[in-house]
């Protein structure tokens, strides 16, 4: 339906009811539109109607506030803002001008200057050989060949950020996939010129170390405009199939220090007791020692003291002492008295009876004595000494 | 200025038109080619504005920014110890002759990479070839990646391209191998095992017989010392002994022997059968007997 068509008027004609404003302003604008577009018609065609006189400069005010509107929001979309952490990056026809710092900003709109913000400081994480936790294994990224043409699982995650924007945008095309590329490829390399037990023991935190340091290198190479902040090795182990043998020569290496440890405990036992067992043994040695001297100086001072005593009066003294022991040694024991005059007659004499009398009981058979009164002294009883321990020396008193 | 103001604005809509149709930015990751009427007319690398005829003349865009390839399968490759390896690598390579590339492939990625692919797999094979496994993955690791590049790049400005690196990403060896490593590994940690208990073992008894040892050496010294000392403790007491008893010997053996007796006979169970004409009982019958000795 064109501007200038009559039909317009008829669709007035018909609203009746309405609100009157609206189809005023409506009607209005249509015919300043349609006196505009109509003039241009007119132009193109080469022939139309007339414009009314009061129809441009209204519509011109109109379609001024218009574009001016359209200006204004073009202009607007000029607007951004750079969190802390961003970098906003402004191309000018495609050509690199600046980069921005945080906050509100503002550029020439398309199609003059186009912006692309970049998160600068997020760690972003990579992950090798395995995906969101450890026990989900990927094989394929996991197991690489040491030095020595051993197999292990390997592990590890890279965190990086990003330290040049220009770069990160502008020289590779994926750059975030590099930082995946360039990790396995170092990581491989490190690992591929040391040995397994240095990988797998001691030498852990030297290979992260030498990784990050080889895929720096090359991620600069590539001008990525990447920065690694960290190589964590998550796990390194020898693959499954022979872990359980691995697992057994460290626990062959702790048996080894038990069995160890188990003998020196044996030893810190023996040795301090045999030293105790020796220090009593002398101690024992001494106290024999001594005792056995202090004995003989007290038996030999008795003697001395008794015989200087018996030098006085030898005779009187002996008589004492043998009548004292006789008078000692027959009130302790049981007599008989036999009076044998040259008789060779049998005397029975009933010493089970005796004996009985006697009240303490008495093991063992007494030493019967001989009946011919041949001696007067009475016959010895042996007399065992009853302390093993003085045994030699009392065989061997003189 | 009414009359003015339409044919203004449609002159200058107009102008627009013509105007975005003879201009174009080549952005900073991109060169680009001028071509008029099928002929590459000049290069643009430098990013920015320019102007072109509009209608004769039309671009082509070529992103120059660094491209990765990256095989999804690896290539088998034979070592000169005859062995198999699996090698993954990947390529950084980028257009730097757009014109070149153009004229070469068509500016077609994928026909670039295809070639690239196969110049850096020749020159794997062929430095392969020439090494052993552990120069591979160890030792010559990087000079072969160096090599390879060098043999790549100057192949690759044949079709306007600069191969940035080769890389290799993995060698592993075939599914077979590896199983053979497997076994090896386990037979040496076995091996290893088995040292260090034995040496475990070992070391423990060599302690514990040093233990034994020193006991038996400690408790036998003392032993002998302590003889020693008794009998230094009974050489003294026999001494002292026979200094005193020897200053009358007569005496001495009276005297014991009276202890002896006193000892001897002190229970009631002990039975003595006297003659009462023994010297004892002398007085026992006469109070007027011989004076005793």
């Amino acid at each position: 339906m064109a501007w200038n068509d009559p039909q317009w008027g008829n669709k007035d004609n018909r609203k009746n009811s309405g609100p009157p404003d609206l189809d005023e302003l409506w009607k209005r604008l249509n015919e300043r539109l349609g006196g505009l577009f109509g003039n241009k018609g007119g132009g193109d065609g080469g022939g139309g109607d007339g414009f009314s006189p009061g129809g441009l400069p209204g519509g011109g005010n109109l379609v001024g506030l218009l574009i001016a509107v359209l200006v204004l929001i073009w202009l607007a979309s000029g607007f951004y803002i750079v969190d802390t952490g961003q970098r906003g990056v402004v191309l000018r026809f495609g050509k690199y001008v600046e980069t921005t710092e945080p906050g509100p900003r503002w550029h020439f709109p398309w199609p003059i200057e186009a912006r692309e913000i970049v998160n600068m400081d997020q760690v972003r994480t990579v992950e090798i050989g395995y995906r969101n936790n450890v026990k989900s294994k990927v094989l394929r990224e996991s197991l690489m060949l040491t030095d020595d043409e051993n197999i292990i699982d390997l592990q590890f995650a890279v965190q990086y950020i990003l330290k040049d924007p220009k770069e990160f945008l502008f020289v590779n095309r994926a750059p975030e996939d590099t930082v995946l590329q360039v990790a396995e490829t170092a990581m491989r390399e490190i690992v591929g010129k040391n040995k397994m037990n240095f990988v797998l023991y001691e030498g852990r935190a030297e290979i992260a170390d030498r990784a990050k340091v080889l895929m720096q290198r090359i991620l600069d190479r590539y001008k990525t405009g990447i920065s690694i902040s960290q190589v964590t090795l998550q796990n390194i182990q020898p693959p499954e199939q022979v872990q359980a043998a691995f697992d057994d020569a460290v626990k062959a290496g702790q048996d080894r220090e038990r069995l160890k440890n188990e003998a020196e405990a044996y030893f810190n036992d023996v040795v301090p007791r045999a030293r105790g067992l020796a220090s009593r043994l002398k101690a024992e040695a001494e106290g024999y020692k001594l005792s056995v001297i202090a004995n003989a100086e007290g038996e030999a001072s008795r003697f001395v003291q008794v015989l200087s005593e018996y030098q006085k009066a030898p005779q009187v003294t002996r008589q004492r002492i043998y009548l004292d022991t006789m008078q000692t040694v027959m009130n302790n024991t049981s007599k008989v008295l036999v009076d044998q005059k040259g008789g060779n007659s049998l005397l029975y004499l009933p010493i089970d009876k005796l004996q009985q009398i006697v009240s303490q009981p008495y093991s063992g058979a007494p030493d019967v004595l001989s009946q011919p009164p041949a001696t007067s002294t009475p016959a010895a009883v042996d007399v065992r000494s009853r302390d093993a321990l003085r045994n030699r020396d009392r065989g061997d008193r003189p | 200025m009414n009359k003015i103001f339409g044919p203004l604005l449609i002159g200058l809509l107009v102008g627009l038109v013509v105007l975005s149709s003879s201009m174009y930015t080549v952005d900073q990751r991109q060169n680009a080619l001028v071509f008029q009427l099928g002929e590459v007319v000049s290069v643009k690398k430098s990013p920015g504005l320019y102007f072109k005829l509009p209608m004769v003349q039309n671009i082509r865009y070529f992103d120059t920014r660094i491209l990765t390839l990256d095989a999804a399968d690896p290539e088998r490759f034979i070592t000169s110890e005859k062995k198999n390896v699996l090698v993954d690598s990947f390529i950084k390579w980028r257009v730097i002759d757009a014109r070149q590339f153009y004229v070469s492939v068509a500016g077609d990625e994928t026909r670039a990479e295809i070639r690239l692919n196969q110049t850096v797999n020749d020159g794997l094979r062929a430095e392969f070839g020439k090494r052993t496994i552990n120069d591979v993955v160890s030792g010559r690791r990087e000079e072969i990646m160096k090599i390879i590049r060098a043999k790549a790049d100057q192949d690759a400005r044949k079709i306007g391209v600069q191969v940035v690196d080769v890389r290799i990403k993995r060698v592993d060896l075939p599914e077979t191998v590896s199983e053979n490593v497997y076994r090896r590994m386990e037979a040496e940690r076995k091996q290893v095992a088995n040292e260090l208990r034995s040496t475990g073992a070992a070391e423990a008894e060599k302690i514990k017989a040093d233990a034994d040892k020193q006991k038996e050496v400690i408790v036998a010294e003392a032993y002998r010392d302590a003889q020693s000392v008794k009998g230094l403790g009974d050489a003294k007491a026999s001494a002292l002994y026979a200094t005193a008893y020897g200053k009358n010997a007569e005496f001495y053996a009276f005297y014991r022997s009276m202890q002896a007796y006193r000892e001897s006979f002190k229970s009631k169970s002990d039975v003595m059968v006297l003659d009462p004409s023994a010297d004892f009982f002398k007085y026992l019958k006469n109070p007027r007997a011989a004076g005793g000795k």
